[in-house]
């Protein structure tokens, strides 16, 4: 706990907190709206792909779609951390918060067994798309909201 | 942007008998609407977005036809969040008339929109006829970057807003 205080007692949390610029907390919580809107908007196209939406789309076309989930994970990541130094203390035992980052963990574990199960093959020929692909895109997109809202309810429980 | 010539709009719409009841009779509206704010946001950018990329030259080989398959599932986006967007709207009209932001994100929507049924009406037909290995003409480009651009200048002034406004006693 003590880490935690001395992490929001830091310069750099005061900066993001209260600094009245733009750049400061408007800006890093807007990044991290970018970056939500990056990795779950890619992982939503994919798994409505593999639920069999827009089917005549080839599976080859999500080949770059890591790029795409891991640029925005990492904006996440970043602007997610000096979010935190705000308000750490809190942060650090709130229970919804717990709930948000278990739910991403277990998105993004689904998102891998995903890519290994469909696009390691050199190209990825999937028709029909199996029984586990169709149930762990459902599963991802039920995961996805979950983190998502979860992550709006952090405004909201304590 | 002056607030005295909206303010008999956002009055009348406060007291209004649905506004009374968004805003004080169901205590999760808010949260529930936020939330499917974000949601609808996710999918609307990520459907549109695949679109758009394909516009811009990325995914050679899958015809556009096919990559279109994703729009509907934007419009689907688009509605969550215009209803979702209403309702914060009329709960709480005095947090968004007088809002800049507000003003420049409904700009972009229109600038989104406008470009949408520009592309349906003078470029579609002819893009869509292309060979799926063709290369994308500059106009197709152009028009997915103004989407790509809109979608997220929308996004944050949205997220911008409580940030943004410039008559601060609106309270978002």
């Amino acid at each position: 706990m003590q880490f935690f205080i001395w992490l929001q007692d830091t310069p750099f949390a005061h900066w993001v907190a209260s600094d009245p610029s733009l750049l400061a907390y408007p800006t890093i919580l807007t990044l991290h709206t970018v970056g939500m809107a990056i990795v779950v908007g890619t992982c939503v196209v994919m798994d409505l792909r593999l639920l069999g939406i827009a089917g005549d789309v080839p599976l080859s076309a999500l080949g770059r779609a890591p790029r795409l989930v891991w640029t925005g994970f990492f904006i996440n990541a970043a602007t997610g951390l000096a979010l935190f130094t705000t308000d750490a203390e809190h942060k650090a035992v709130q229970t919804v918060f717990f709930v948000k980052l278990s739910l991403i963990f277990l998105a993004l574990v689904v998102y891998g067994r995903l890519r290994t199960l469909v696009f390691r093959t050199a190209s990825p020929q999937l028709s029909p798309i199996s029984g586990e692909v169709r149930a762990l895109a459902a599963v991802s997109l039920l995961l996805w909201t979950g983190a998502t809202v979860a992550g709006r309810l952090m405004a909201y429980l304590l | 942007m002056t607030a005295p010539a909206l303010d008999p709009l956002v009055e009348f719409i406060r007291s209004t008998r649905l506004s009374e009841v968004f805003r004080n009779e169901v205590a999760w509206l808010w949260p529930l609407c936020e939330s499917l704010h974000f949601l609808g946001l996710s999918l609307l950018i990520g459907t549109a977005g695949f679109f758009d990329l394909r516009l811009l030259g990325f995914m050679q080989g899958v015809p556009l036809r096919s990559a279109k398959r994703f729009v509907p599932w934007a419009m689907v986006g688009f509605a969550v969040n215009l209803l979702t967007g209403l309702i914060f709207f009329i709960s709480q009209p005095q947090q968004y008339a007088t809002n800049l932001a507000m003003w420049l994100k409904v700009l972009f929507l229109l600038v989104a929109g406008i470009n949408a049924m520009l592309f349906e009406t003078s470029f579609s037909d002819r893009l869509m006829a292309l060979e799926p290995d063709a290369d994308m003409p500059l106009s197709a480009k152009v028009v997915a970057a103004v989407s790509l651009i809109s979608w997220f200048a929308v996004l944050y002034f949205g997220r911008m807003l409580p940030y943004l406004d410039p008559n601060p006693q609106s309270g978002v």
